[in-house]
């Protein structure tokens, strides 16, 4: 394995039931780049957002994080340290305060008592603060999360990421239940972070629109195949269409 | 197709059914002058009459504001040692804790076995139980309450636990959450505001038992209602009772102001 590979996978399957989500896959993304997976819905982006999350076993093949096979990431706060996941926006806790949620992003460096001592006497306080900061919300440390709109918790989610400092952030959907422009604010700020902290970003997204403006990869998924895998300049309109068109018999029925 | 609508019709045959058993089991009361008390007309025409005019002299105002107190203390005292047994036994029974599988069932199923032992028997049969056992100390009227009232929290702290949304806790676990990170971090503040509405319920229901549980000799409003009817005084039994109401009402008030600050 190379140094430079942030994610490798080699012939990766997984299938539910009798019909491959997956069909086996070779998948190598190097270090800092920025990768956005697109691809009808069903298609198995989120399967393979996944596998690399560490979340879902592959039934075959090796997948090797950050240069270290990924079953050797023996605890969930190993992995942490190695992945960061960024979801849709029910992804925080509403009753807990901002602070607490961005704070959450650190529990895998501390231990219980330090924890539940946090709740009392906000521990780390500043890299929250800080982090709050470089999502423009550092005036909401302290409100109910539940008070915001959808796109500053999606800034706040990001902050806990910030906070958790992974190499690579899996970004599954992250707008998608944002509004065109306020989608675009926060892929905007995600795409800023992880260029400024030299980060891997791979995201799934429903807007090819917006994969061309941010990202330098396009790898497109369909029926559970690499569709095609290009950089950014070279994915033309006929790719696009091919790879949204209906297909008789598929498109409807799958997961 | 004709299978699929005997489907359709399933939940409307039942309820004509049903109805018709009802309609059915009426036929076997035997209406007739016997089946009230004649002489219960007249008792009801005096307890009516004692709700109209309670006995509001300072002597029993006094005494209603004691036995209140009383009753008031044993319900706080109870509930305060259910809520520590149904937190403990609560979140062992959700399963949230288990690493795996096998073990999740295993604390299910045990403490879930537990806490159905400890609300199955009504908080009067503790009450003789423990009267029986260390006599009529306070602490019996506590416990008969702390132990079924904890059964009956506890179960229901679980399944609020078991049903908090799945998104949160993901994304804390993928942030390198622990199991009682976990806990603390996701399932808690989000079962909080549900767990804290019921348990001001059970609060309330709470107040009851204990009133009812001084019936067997441990004082508070029970115990005052109870000598009050003996000396058929309605007047007297009323006053107990609007205190009784009172403290219920206040209690609901509470938890009005405590939801409406989580909530919001």
């Amino acid at each position: 394995m190379s140094d430079t590979a942030m994610f490798a996978m080699k012939q990766v399957s997984k299938s539910y039931g009798s019909a491959y989500t997956l069909h086996p896959l070779n998948l190598h993304i190097s270090r800092g780049e920025l990768v956005a997976l697109i691809g009808p819905s069903g298609a198995g982006k989120t399967t393979c957002l996944n596998i690399l999350a560490g979340t879902i076993e592959p039934d075959a093949g090796l997948l090797h994080i950050a240069g270290k096979p990924a079953s050797s990431y023996a605890s969930g706060k190993h992995l942490a340290k190695a992945v960061g996941i960024i979801r849709q926006q029910f992804d925080l806790v509403g009753s807990l305060p901002v602070l607490h949620n961005v704070l959450a992003g650190r529990l895998h460096e501390w231990g219980f008592g330090k924890s539940l001592l946090s709740f009392l006497f906000p521990q780390d306080k500043h890299i929250a603060a800080d982090a709050l900061n470089r999502v423009g919300l550092s005036d909401k440390l302290y409100d109910k999360t539940s008070h915001l709109s959808g796109g500053e918790q999606q800034r706040v989610a990001l902050a806990r990421l910030l906070v958790q400092q992974p190499q690579a952030i899996l970004a599954d959907e992250p707008v998608a239940s944002l509004d065109p422009a306020r989608a675009e604010d926060v892929l905007a700020m995600l795409v800023r972070l992880v260029q400024e902290e030299q980060l891997t970003l791979v995201s799934s997204l429903h807007s090819v629109h917006l994969a061309r403006q941010f990202f330098q990869r396009i790898i497109a998924i369909k029926e559970g195949r690499v569709f095609f895998d290009l950089p950014t300049a070279d994915v033309t309109e006929d790719h696009i269409t091919d790879l949204y068109q209906l297909t008789a018999g598929h498109g409807m029925d799958e997961r | 197709m004709s299978s699929k609508l005997l489907d359709f019709h399933k939940k409307n045959i039942l309820t004509v059914l049903l109805s018709a058993v009802f309609i059915w089991s009426l036929f076997s009361v035997q209406w007739g002058p016997d089946l009230f008390h004649p002489g219960g007309q007249a008792a009801l025409g005096q307890m009516m009459q004692g709700l109209l005019q309670p006995d509001w002299s300072p002597a029993i105002l006094r005494l209603a504001l004691s036995a209140a107190w009383t009753t008031l203390a044993y319900a706080v005292a109870g509930m305060s040692l259910a809520i520590v047994i149904a937190l403990v036994f609560g979140v062992l029974a959700s399963g949230v804790l288990a690493s795996t599988r096998t073990a999740r069932n295993v604390q299910v199923i045990g403490f879930r076995g537990a806490l159905g032992f400890m609300r199955a028997i009504h908080e009067l049969v503790w009450a003789w139980l423990f009267v029986a056992a260390i006599g009529l100390s306070p602490f019996a009227g506590i416990f008969a309450i702390a132990i079924p009232y904890g059964g009956i929290l506890g179960r229901i702290f679980a399944d609020m636990l078991q049903d908090v949304p799945e998104e949160p806790i993901t994304a804390l676990r993928a942030a390198g959450a622990s199991r009682l990170q976990l806990l603390c971090y996701g399932y808690v503040p989000i079962a909080m505001a549900d767990m804290l509405s019921y348990l001001m319920y059970r609060f309330e229901c709470a107040i009851r038992s204990s009133a009812i549980m001084s019936f067997i000799g441990l004082g508070g409003l029970g115990f005052q209602i109870q000598l009050s009817l003996q000396d058929l005084r309605y007047d007297q039994v009323w006053t107990f009772l609007l205190f009784l109401i009172a403290l219920v009402v206040l209690v609901d008030m509470w938890s009005q102001l405590l939801r409406k600050r989580l909530v919001a």
